[in-house]
């Protein structure tokens, strides 16, 4: 009856090599995903300045801009929101590469976003939009209890939004990436609480609230 | 990287080497495993202990089984120790005229081993639990073991499950048909670990030098092993002799069976862990006590790991449909999964890959021809909810054990 010794150091060369290989095959993914996001947040920028510099082609050139802006902009916005979910779905799934590295492509999708924001107040004043600006403060990192939360709102709001389409410019904004506009946007609307929906920058509900209440306030402020 | 990240790289790399051990074993031996020696010659004398405590309803059918083992009559001796049975287990032992029934004092089953030990006339001890069931050249095919190497001190056998109706005796077949195959690979690496109670035959003038049974431990069977690999002897395991035991069919007598054999384990490894680490006590320092004090921290961190990942999803899944109704928003749509896969997807699926090549492997070496589809069914049910409760008995009788408390056979 001979001790099989030798099976030891073997099986930590197979361990070491499954191992590596399962790390790597890891990493690669992880980092596809990160590369992903930054090609397409290049896209984003040029897709974000053109529809910019048409804003501006169209109010100096072309007194008729209206609709052709309003259009760009809520194309936009679907876009910047498709790429926000994206970004969050593949932050979940990323466990290898450093927490922050996407912490960067986030702040600039919230500049984005609060930018749209502010043209979209601008859009719907100069020529009168037949939309409503619905703006939902979370948390990037929430907590086990907060978490939920966020995602019911965000649950009904997506409802919501498909329900009444473009009458509804829905602009998910992150409470917790330390940007100074933000900070002084949470400041001027005195939001304390997670989940927060803000309403034609005018009614405020806080935490959760029903469908029907959520409906009922976007209802009254079309 | 976040600590619970690392935490699961760790219990995947502990966990890819031990089963990378087990498949070189598997591929470097396959042939081997089954060996056995029928031969009548030369055979050695051989003394059956049964020890019983209120057996009356099995007792009749392991003497029957023994009586009716393929071995020279002149060369063994059958011995009940009663242990202070307070049912009609010693009136039915009494009523087979070809066997000894010694009745003494309730003192557990270590003792009356012991006991039986001491009055044993014959060169080797076959201890045989008496709630089992022999193949006919069970006995042969292990004694026929010793003659491979003088330093073999015990040859186990085989443990198969003989109940198999209710789903609990299904899942503890898949369990001991597994178990009795990773003990014949440890084998190879002279780590047999346990000589467990159904059928091991050991040299008498081994158990005298040791000391036999160590009455103050749960598993006594356990703790002998690891003496006896201790003093740098050698366990050997005879798959191919097979011996049907009946195993707890309520899920509360399984709990309590398994709490004794995990406060047990942590009494021998707490009586050896001296010998962690140390070559001098061969492969129990070495291999063995590593081996026995890896699994269990694999068993606790894999819980750890899995609760954190599992139980935080449940109990946001929880919140989150608790706030849909609160909100009259119920959502349960499959669009809203995040299917994303992660590191923790890849390396999972891969241990479950080879988990179940090692498995499959196991069960049909063990049972060759196709494995039935109730077993498939019963298979997933012991890999996805079995298996989890092994670390939940672990915590309780690592609560139990560091308490100082002790539960009764």
């Amino acid at each position: 009856m001979v001790v099989q010794k030798d099976v030891f150091w073997k099986a930590a060369i197979i361990t070491a090599i499954v191992f590596i290989l399962g790390v790597l095959l890891g990493y690669f993914m992880e980092s596809s995903r990160i590369d992903n996001i930054r090609e397409e947040y290049k896209t984003v920028e040029v897709e974000w300045a053109d529809a910019k510099l048409q804003s501006t082609y169209f109010q100096i050139l072309n007194p008729k801009f209206c609709d052709i802006a309003i259009k760009e902009n809520l194309n936009f916005a679907d876009r910047v929101y498709e790429e926000g979910l994206k970004i969050e779905r593949y932050e979940n799934a990323n466990k290898l590469n450093n927490d922050n590295q996407l912490l960067y492509e986030k702040q600039r999708y919230a500049l984005f976003k609060i930018e749209f924001w502010l043209n979209s107040i601008y859009l719907k004043d100069k020529c009168k939009a037949n939309y409503t600006n619905v703006v939902y403060f979370y948390l990037d990192k929430p907590s086990l209890i907060e978490k939920p939360k966020q995602e019911t709102i965000s649950l009904i709001l997506r409802d919501l939004k498909n329900k009444y389409g473009q009458q509804i410019m829905l602009i998910p904004i992150p409470l917790d990436l330390d940007i100074a506009t933000v900070n002084v946007i949470k400041t001027t609307y005195n939001i304390s609480i997670v989940p927060t929906i803000l309403i034609g920058e005018k009614n405020k509900l806080e935490d959760t609230h029903t469908i029907e209440e959520i409906e009922q306030a976007i209802k009254n402020a079309m | 990287m976040e600590f619970i990240t690392g935490l699961y790289l760790f219990v995947i790399i502990i966990s890819i080497y031990l089963y990378s051990i087990f498949l070189l074993l598997l591929f470097k031996n396959r042939k081997e495993l089954f060996n056995y020696n029928l031969s009548k010659e030369n055979l050695p004398t051989v003394s059956i202990l049964i020890p019983v405590y209120n057996e009356e309803k099995t007792i009749a059918g392991t003497i029957n089984s023994v009586l009716n083992l393929d071995y020279p009559k002149d060369k063994i001796e059958i011995i009940v120790l009663n242990d202070g049975s307070t049912d009609n287990t010693e009136r039915i032992a009494r009523s087979f005229k070809e066997i000894k029934v010694i009745t003494k004092p309730n003192s557990g089953k270590a003792d009356s081993l012991n006991y039986g030990i001491n009055i044993a006339k014959n060169e080797f001890i076959a201890a045989v639990d008496a709630d089992c069931y022999h193949e006919k050249d069970a006995l042969l095919k292990v004694i026929n073991c010793f003659k491979e190497d003088p330093n073999i001190e015990a040859v186990t056998s085989a443990v198969r499950v003989k109940n198999q109706e209710k789903l609990l005796g299904k899942l503890q077949f898949i369990e001991y048909t597994l178990i009795s195959w990773a003990r014949k690979l440890l084998e190879f690496i002279n780590s047999v670990y346990v000589t467990p109670g159904p059928l091991s035959v050991y040299r008498k003038s081994t158990l005298k030098k040791l000391g036999g049974f160590d009455k103050n431990n749960m598993t006594e069977d356990i703790e002998l092993a690891w003496r006896i690999l201790r003093n740098n002897h050698k366990i050997k395991m005879c798959l191919s002799a097979k011996v049907y035991t009946v195993v707890p069919e309520k899920f509360s007598k399984w709990w309590h069976q398994r709490l004794r054999w995990d406060i047990g384990g942590l009494q021998t490894f707490s009586k050896h862990k001296d010998t962690l680490g140390k070559t001098k006590y061969g492969m129990l320092g070495v291999w063995v006590a590593p081996f026995y004090l890896s699994s269990f921290i694999l068993a606790l961190l894999g819980f750890i790991v899995a609760l954190y990942i599992i139980g935080g999803r449940i109990i946001s899944k929880i919140l989150l449909y608790f706030y849909s109704i609160n909100t009259n928003s119920f959502t349960l749509e499959f669009k809203y999964l995040n299917l994303t896969p992660s590191i923790f997807t890849i390396f999972g699926l891969l241990l479950i890959t080879i988990y179940l090549i090692y498995i499959t492997f196991g069960l049909k070496m063990m049972d060759p021809g196709k494995i039935p589809t109730h077993r498939k069914f019963t298979l997933l049910v012991y890999m996805f909810f079995y298996l989890i409760l092994y670390p939940l008995v672990f915590i309780q009788s690592l609560y139990l054990f560091f308490m100082n408390k002790t539960i009764k056979w």
